[in-house]
C-alpha cells in the first residue's frame, strides 16, 4: 500500500481542521523578531485572514506552507507593508506596523528586502541600475559607491558581477534573474527578508542553488527570514520552523520534524500530493 | 437598473478624482525632475521623435485634403484666395493640437498604459513601493512632463506640415501662387490662434498622460487587465480630450471676443 492510499486515522471536522494553533512558549535562547496577534483582512465579503498569530524568532527562517487561495499572499502582503490591517497587530523587530507614520514605514522598508516570485526587475534598467536602485533613488549614495555595493551584493549571490552589470534583465537565464532579485533585496543590509515562492519556475539544480543561498545567507547576514512556498522539498531544506496556513488560520506549526509528523489531513495531503483527501473533496462531490 | 447607473456614476466619479489626483501628485513632483533625467530623456525619444512620421503624414494628408474639399467650393463663389487663411485657421486652431494628441493617445498614451500594466503585473510597481520609491514619481511624472513638452512642439510640427500640404494642393490643383496662400493665411491668423493651440495640446498631454498612467497604474489581473487596461485608456483619452477640446475653445473664444469688445 503506497502512502498516498493509507487512511486516515482520524476523522476530522471541518472545525478541527481551520483550529488555529497556539504558539508555543518563546525558548529561553531564543527572541521573538516578527509577531503576529490575531490579524484579520476582509475583501468585501471574503474574509481572507481570520485570525493569524505567528512567531517568528530573529536569525530563523519560517516558511509559510500552504494551498492555493489560503491567504499566503494576502498574509505577506502586510509585512510588505501594501497592505492595511483590518484587525490585529504585527509587529517586526519592536515597530508596530498598524502605527507607523510614513517616515518610519521608509525605515521598516530599508530594514526589508522582498525576493519576488518572477524577480520584479525593472525591464528598462541595467543589472547595475536594477539592483543599485534603492541606493540610487532612497539613500542617493554617490555613483562609485553604488557599483561598489552592487557588485559586492552580485558576489553574495555568486554572479559574475562585472560580465553582468550592464545586461538588462531579459538578457539574463531565469536563475540568474532570480539571483540578481536576491542581490537587490539584500544591498541594503537588510533585518528581514521575504521571499515569496522563490523557487517556483526554475529547473532543479536552479532551485538547489537558490536554496543553498538562502541558507548561506542566513548563515553569512544573520538575517531573519520568511518564505512562502509550494516546494516542499525547498521546505524541509531551508527551514527553522514551518507554519501551515489554511483558510485564513496557522492550523499547524512547529519544526521540520515536528511538521513531517503532523496528522492535520490538509497538511499530510499537501506533503504526500495524494490526490484523496480534504483538499479534494469537492473535485469529487 | 437605477442603483447600477448610479454604482457606474459613483464608480466614474471616483475614478475621475484618482485620475485628477495622481496629476497633481504629478506635477508636484516635477520639483525633483533632475532625478529623473534619464527617464524624461528616454519617454521624450519615445513621445515626441517616435510621433514625428506618423504625425506628419496624417496632418499632411489632412492638409492636402482639406485644401482638395475647400479649394473646389471657393472656387466656386471666386474665393479661392481665402484658401490659405482657411486652413491655417483650421490647423492652428484645432487641428493641429487635436491630431497631435489623437496620435500621441493612441500611440504613446496606450503603450504606457500597456508597459505601466505589465509592470503592476510582475509585481515591479510593488517592488518599487517596498523600496519606498513612489511610483507616482519614478514612472509616472517623467511620462506626463515628457509628453507636456513633446506635444507642443509635435502640434507646431503638425501646424506646418498640414499647412504645406494645403498649399502645396492649392498649388497643383487650382494654381493658387505659395506666396498669395501664405499671405491669405497671415492675414486672418493671430498669435492668440497659435498660441491657443499650443495651450491646448500641453492640457491635452496633461490628460493623455495621466489617464494612461492611471490606467496603467492600476491594472488588475494578468494580461487580460493589461488588455483592458490598454483600451480603456484610449477610450476614455479620446473622449476626455474632445470633451477638453470644446470646453477650452469654448473658453478661448469667450476671452478673444471680451477682448476684442
Amino acid at each position: 500500500m503506497t502512502d498516498s492510499q493509507q487512511p486516515l486515522a482520524k476523522e476530522w471536522t471541518k472545525e478541527e481542521m481551520e483550529q488555529a494553533v497556539d504558539m508555543p512558549p518563546v525558548p529561553e535562547d531564543k527572541e521573538i523578531f516578527v509577531r503576529i496577534r490575531n490579524l484579520h483582512k476582509r475583501f468585501g465579503p471574503r474574509h481572507i485572514l481570520r485570525g493569524i498569530d505567528l512567531d517568528v524568532y530573529k536569525g530563523e527562517t519560517l516558511v509559510v506552507l500552504g494551498v492555493s487561495g489560503s491567504g499566503k499572499s494576502t498574509f505577506f502582503k502586510h509585512l510588505m507593508g501594501t497592505h492595511t490591517i483590518d484587525e490585529g497587530t504585527v509587529e517586526v523587530g519592536g515597530r508596530h506596523l498598524d502605527h507607523l507614520s510614513t517616515d518610519e514605514w521608509g525605515a521598516y522598508r530599508q530594514d526589508l528586502g522582498v525576493i519576488f516570485q518572477m524577480a520584479a526587475l525593472l525591464g528598462s534598467l541595467t543589472v547595475l541600475e536594477n539592483v543599485g536602485l534603492p541606493l540610487i533613488e532612497v539613500e542617493r549614495a554617490p555613483t562609485e559607491e553604488i557599483r561598489e555595493r552592487v557588485i559586492e551584493a552580485l558576489h553574495r549571490v555568486f554572479l559574475p558581477a562585472e560580465e553582468i552589470l550592464s545586461l538588462r534583465p531579459d538578457e539574463l537565464s531565469g536563475g540568474m534573474r532570480k539571483r540578481v532579485g536576491i542581490a537587490r533585496a539584500i544591498i541594503q543590509n537588510p533585518r528581514l527578508i521575504l521571499y515569496d515562492e522563490p523557487t517556483t519556475g526554475l529547473d532543479p539544480v536552479t532551485v538547489s542553488g537558490v536554496n543553498e543561498l538562502t541558507l548561506e545567507l542566513q548563515k553569512t547576514l544573520g538575517v531573519t527570514s520568511l518564505v512562502i512556498t509550494h516546494d516542499m522539498e525547498a521546505a524541509f531544506t531551508i527551514a527553522d520552523h514551518i507554519a501551515f496556513l489554511y483558510n485564513g488560520r496557522i492550523v499547524a506549526y512547529g519544526t521540520v520534524d515536528e511538521i513531517r509528523a503532523n496528522e492535520h489531513p490538509v497538511l499530510r495531503q499537501l506533503l504526500t500530493g495524494s490526490t484523496t483527501g480534504p483538499l479534494t473533496e469537492d473535485y469529487v462531490k | 437598473m437605477l442603483a447600477a447607473t448610479g454604482r457606474l456614476i459613483i464608480q466614474a466619479c471616483e475614478e475621475a478624482g484618482r485620475t485628477l489626483r495622481l496629476l497633481v501628485a504629478a506635477l508636484l513632483y516635477i520639483r525633483v525632475i533632475h532625478r529623473s533625467h534619464k527617464q524624461l530623456v528616454r519617454q521624450l525619444d519615445h513621445a515626441g521623435f517616435g510621433s514625428i512620421v506618423v504625425l506628419s503624414l496624417v496632418a499632411g494628408l489632412t492638409g492636402m485634403i482639406l485644401a482638395m474639399q475647400m479649394g473646389t467650393e471657393l472656387e466656386r463663389y471666386g474665393a479661392l484666395d481665402s484658401l490659405g487663411a482657411i486652413i491655417g485657421a483650421t490647423f492652428c486652431r484645432e487641428m493641429g493640437p487635436i491630431w497631435a494628441a489623437i496620435i500621441v493617445l493612441a500611440r504613446v498614451g496606450s503603450s504606457m498604459a500597456a508597459e505601466l500594466g505589465t509592470m503592476v503585473v510582475n509585481e515591479e510597481v510593488e517592488a518599487l513601493k517596498i523600496m519606498s520609491i513612489d511610483p507616482v514619481r519614478y514612472l509616472a511624472m517623467p511620462r506626463i512632463v515628457a509628453l507636456i513638452i513633446a506635444m507642443p512642439l509635435l502640434t507646431t510640427m503638425a501646424d506646418v506640415v498640414g499647412i504645406a500640404g494645403g498649399a502645396f494642393v492649392s498649388h497643383s490643383l487650382y494654381g493658387l501662387p505659395y506666396d498669395k496662400f501664405i499671405l491669405s493665411a497671415q492675414s486672418l491668423l493671430t498669435s492668440t490662434d497659435f498660441f491657443s493651440g499650443l495651450f491646448k495640446s500641453m492640457v491635452f498631454a496633461a490628460i493623455i498622460g495621466a489617464v494612461a498612467c492611471d490606467r496603467g497604474l492600476h491594472t488588475k489581473g494578468g494580461a487580460e487587465g493589461v488588455g483592458k487596461a490598454t483600451t480603456v485608456s484610449v477610450m476614455l483619452n479620446v473622449l476626455f480630450v474632445l470633451v477638453g477640446d470644446y470646453m477650452l475653445t469654448a473658453i478661448i473664444q469667450f476671452l478673444t471676443r471680451a477682448e476684442i469688445i
